[in-house]
């Protein structure tokens, strides 16, 4: 492995080597003295970054990449064999035989499609909320924000004590009052999911707030004005000026909240566990890859869901472009 | 200026990579000697030095160094505490291995022996004289995989059913006569459950909440084994016909009998990891651990050292006995140093009487030998468990896929955990479901 390493960053450091003087090579063709030196600083300068890019980011990308190809198993880690498309036709047939991965592909889709209008819908609702220049509006923000740099594992624990099967369990205790009988929450298939979306998008929705609260700062107060010389009421300015002037926004914060939502992992690890009614994709391909150690399979199902997750973030791209 | 330039970046360029290729190939040497000549035998424990496991260990480690000063050999323990729990602490171990520093021996938990011993992590000691030094530990708590020897048990632990007696006597339950030449029938632990119940008082923790973990496996598998029910085949390669056999679908059977007959649930939902020490349920299912806890920590309920207030009861049994056993062992590696004889020197000095004594003391947990001396008191708890351990004893399935298996059975724990899923649960369905997958993990380990 180490010698795999020093033979990719050999190879690294040569590609970057070699750019950097075709670009001096290339200035001084030109006559541009000046940029010689600056183009050298500007490499000099980048070299710390792009190293660490290299050894953290595509390094682990590629060796993931190779390992998908392999029966890398964690305890062997000295006995790696190419096997083809093996890992990928275990993963097709698990999913055909409804095993562990079928669950997990559909319990992601599950969250998905739950969590990402929810997150933007509440980030947007409180953004326009606290978009005004009224006295106590910091406090809601900060509120708001707060969630957001909690640890994920934190604000798990912390649900867990709301969604606590018992009747002194805090929602339960609360619905009590209405005569409702405790349930178990997280271990019910119909409701464990759903409360993982909604501590999810509270959880998140903080971070995409202030993204559309920058958003929103640049709509020109004009155009609101213009609104409403014309007879405009609130929904049709939010829907007629704020959604438009928020489009490049919203593209960025669905993307980004798309992403996030399929590498969910945190919330049913420690609010239920392995379980084949929270396990996800991120879950899934850890459990393969760390406790049951077969780190192969494991970058296999990672490229599947890295090329699924590319796909359809290009996809969303080409349909929410600009016209 | 272009030549300093040029003269900088390259330099730097170079600096870098010499970090790189430092970083990389970085990572301390195994199996050789000091600059006194001493050969270095180099050992890894799984807790912190400060606690009082480490300290016994680092005691241990000591004595060997001042016992072998004249033959040159010198013991160094590193310490790897399990800070992300026992994955953390595995993956310490493998990429130890990879990198060609994995110590000369290193203390691991029993259930992974088999996958260690597998992938040829650990050396066979098989050659360690049986008469001598094997039939001093109890047999259950060697680490053998495929009919060899590849570790040593550092202690042992075994599980039971912890009593609260005021509340037992309260509701007019005798237990004394079960003992573990004489364990409790299963129907005769549902019938006590059922009395505790019927005068209002919560039965039993059998610690279902902790269905998602190695603590469910360990100490639910006996109930299994006790019904005559079996997880793998001798090989650890099959589970269909094992794991969703009859008998072992009717040890788990009684499990969601006990928890849908509401015997592990109070007025307020399941029972909670501390009704049993604050005197709100009647039994709890625990390992030897939790006798300094009743000892020491809850003097309200239980009193300061007062075993008057407690008991500890055997598992029950249906076809036959069965308890929980196995605990963290030592074992030497296959790190490439050829010769061994230093680090069986050492195996054997930390398990052998003395240090099983001395770190048993620090631990509270059990002897795994058999020579070393117990100051027990008959019935005891500490005398149940030992007693368990030697004649009740049962491994958890010695198979590569372990931690698949661990899994899948906390799945099946996890199905009928609470009242409400215990009574929707269709055991067969699970069984089979829960069977199928680990007998594809199994499958993947026959193909690697």
């Amino acid at each position: 492995m180490v010698t795999t390493t020093l033979i990719i960053l050999a190879v690294f450091a040569a590609a970057f080597v070699a750019f950097a003087v075709w670009d001096v090579v290339r200035a001084k063709k030109k006559r541009e003295k000046y940029r010689v030196g600056s183009t050298v600083t500007a490499y000099l300068m980048l070299l710390p970054a792009i190293l660490l890019a290299f050894l953290f980011i595509l390094l682990p990308i590629l060796y993931s990449l190779g390992y998908a190809f392999t029966d890398f198993f964690i305890l062997t880690p000295n006995d790696i064999n190419f096997v083809g498309f093996d890992n990928f036709a275990t993963a097709f047939k698990e999913i055909g035989d409804k095993g562990m991965l079928y669950h997990a592909i559909i319990n992601t889709l599950i969250f998905v499609v739950g969590v990402v209008p929810l997150q933007i819908g509440l980030a947007l609702g409180l953004a326009v909320f606290v978009n005004r220049k009224k006295r106590g509006v910091k406090i809601f923000k900060v509120c708001f924000f707060a969630p957001v740099v909690i640890s994920l594992s934190v604000t798990s624990f912390l649900w867990l004590e709301i969604l606590s099967p018992a009747s002194t369990g805090l929602l339960n205790s609360f619905l009590g009052m209405f005569g409702i009988p405790p349930h178990d929450w997280l271990r019910d298939p119909n409701t464990a999911m759903l409360c993982i979306i909604i501590l999810s998008a509270w959880q998140g929705c903080g971070y995409q707030m202030l993204i559309f609260l920058s958003g929103l700062t640049n709509i020109r107060n004009e155009l609101y004005e213009a609104a409403s010389l014309d007879g405009a009421g609130a929904w049709s300015k939010f829907v007629h000026v704020t959604l438009p002037g928020l489009r490049s926004t919203l593209v960025f914060v669905i993307i980004t909240v798309f992403i996030g939502a399929c590498r969910v992992m945190v919330q049913p690890m420690i609010m239920v566990g392995y379980q084949e009614h929270v396990v996800t994709l991120s879950y899934y391909m850890y459990q393969q890859g760390y406790e049951f150690r077969w780190v192969g399979y494991s970058s296999a199902i990672a490229l599947l869901m890295t090329l699924v997750i590319g796909t359809i973030t290009l996809i969303q791209r080409r349909i929410l472009r600009e016209k | 200026m272009n030549k300093f330039f040029k003269a900088v970046a390259a330099v730097a360029l170079g600096t870098v990579m010499m970090c790189g290729f430092a970083a990389c190939g970085g990572g301390e040497g195994v199996g050789g000697t000091d600059a006194e000549g001493n050969k270095i035998v180099k050992i890894m424990v799984h807790v912190d030095e400060s606690t009082a496991e480490g300290k016994a260990y680092k005691k241990r480690v000591d004595a060997f160094n001042a016992a072998y000063k004249e033959q040159k050999i010198k013991a160094s323990i590193t310490f790897k505490a399990r800070t992300t729990g026992v994955g953390g602490y595995e993956s310490v171990i493998t990429n130890k291995f990879a990198e060609g520093t994995l110590d000369d021996i290193i203390a691991f938990d029993a259930p992974n022996c088999a996958a260690y011993a597998d992938k040829h992590i650990l050396y066979d000691i098989s050659e360690i004289d049986p008469a001598e030094t094997q039939s001093k530990f109890y047999s259950t708590s060697l680490n053998t995989y495929d009919g060899k020897l590849y570790g040593l048990p550092i202690q042992e632990s075994s599980a039971g059913i912890y009593y609260n007696k005021s509340i037992l006597n309260a509701a007019g339950v005798d237990v004394s006569s079960y003992t573990v030449d004489n364990p409790w029938t299963f129907e005769q632990f549902e019938a006590v459950c059922k009395k505790l119940k019927d005068a209002g008082k919560t039965p039993l923790d059998l610690q279902l909440y902790n269905a998602r973990d190695e603590m469910a496996p360990y100490l639910l598998y006996p109930f299994i084994y006790a019904a005559g029910g079996e997880f793998t085949s001798a090989d650890g390669l099959t589970a269909t016909g094992y794991m969703n056999s009859d008998k072992t679908k009717s040890g788990f059977e009684f499990l969601k009998g006990l928890v849908e007959k509401g015997y592990t649930s109070n007025a307020a939902g399941p029972v909670g990891a501390t009704d049993f020490f604050d005197g709100k349920v009647a039994m709890y299912l625990s390992s030897g651990w939790t006798i300094p806890d009743l000892d020491n920590k809850y003097p309200a309920v239980f009193g300061n050292h007062d075993r008057n207030t407690w008991g500890l009861l055997p598992y029950p049994m249906k076809e036959q006995k069965a308890s929980a056993t196995g605990s963290w062992s030592f074992g030497i590696t296959n790190n490439g140093v050829k010769d061994k004889s230093a680090a069986k020197e050492l195996l054997l000095w930390m398990t052998s009487p003395e240090s099983s004594k001395v770190i048993t003391d620090a631990t509270g947990m059990i002897p795994a030998r058999t020579d070393v001396e117990t100051n027990y008191a008959a019935g005891s708890p500490e005398d149940v468990l030992m007693q368990q351990l030697s004649k009740t004893g049962k491994a958890r399935p010695a198979t590569v896929a372990y931690p698949n298996f661990s899994s899948n059975f906390c799945s099946v724990i996890y199905s009928f955990a609470t009242q409400q899923t215990a009574a929707t649960c269709n055991l067969t369905d699970v069984l089979n479901s829960r069977t199928n997958e680990l007998q594809a993990e199994m499958n993947k380990h026959s193909k690697h």
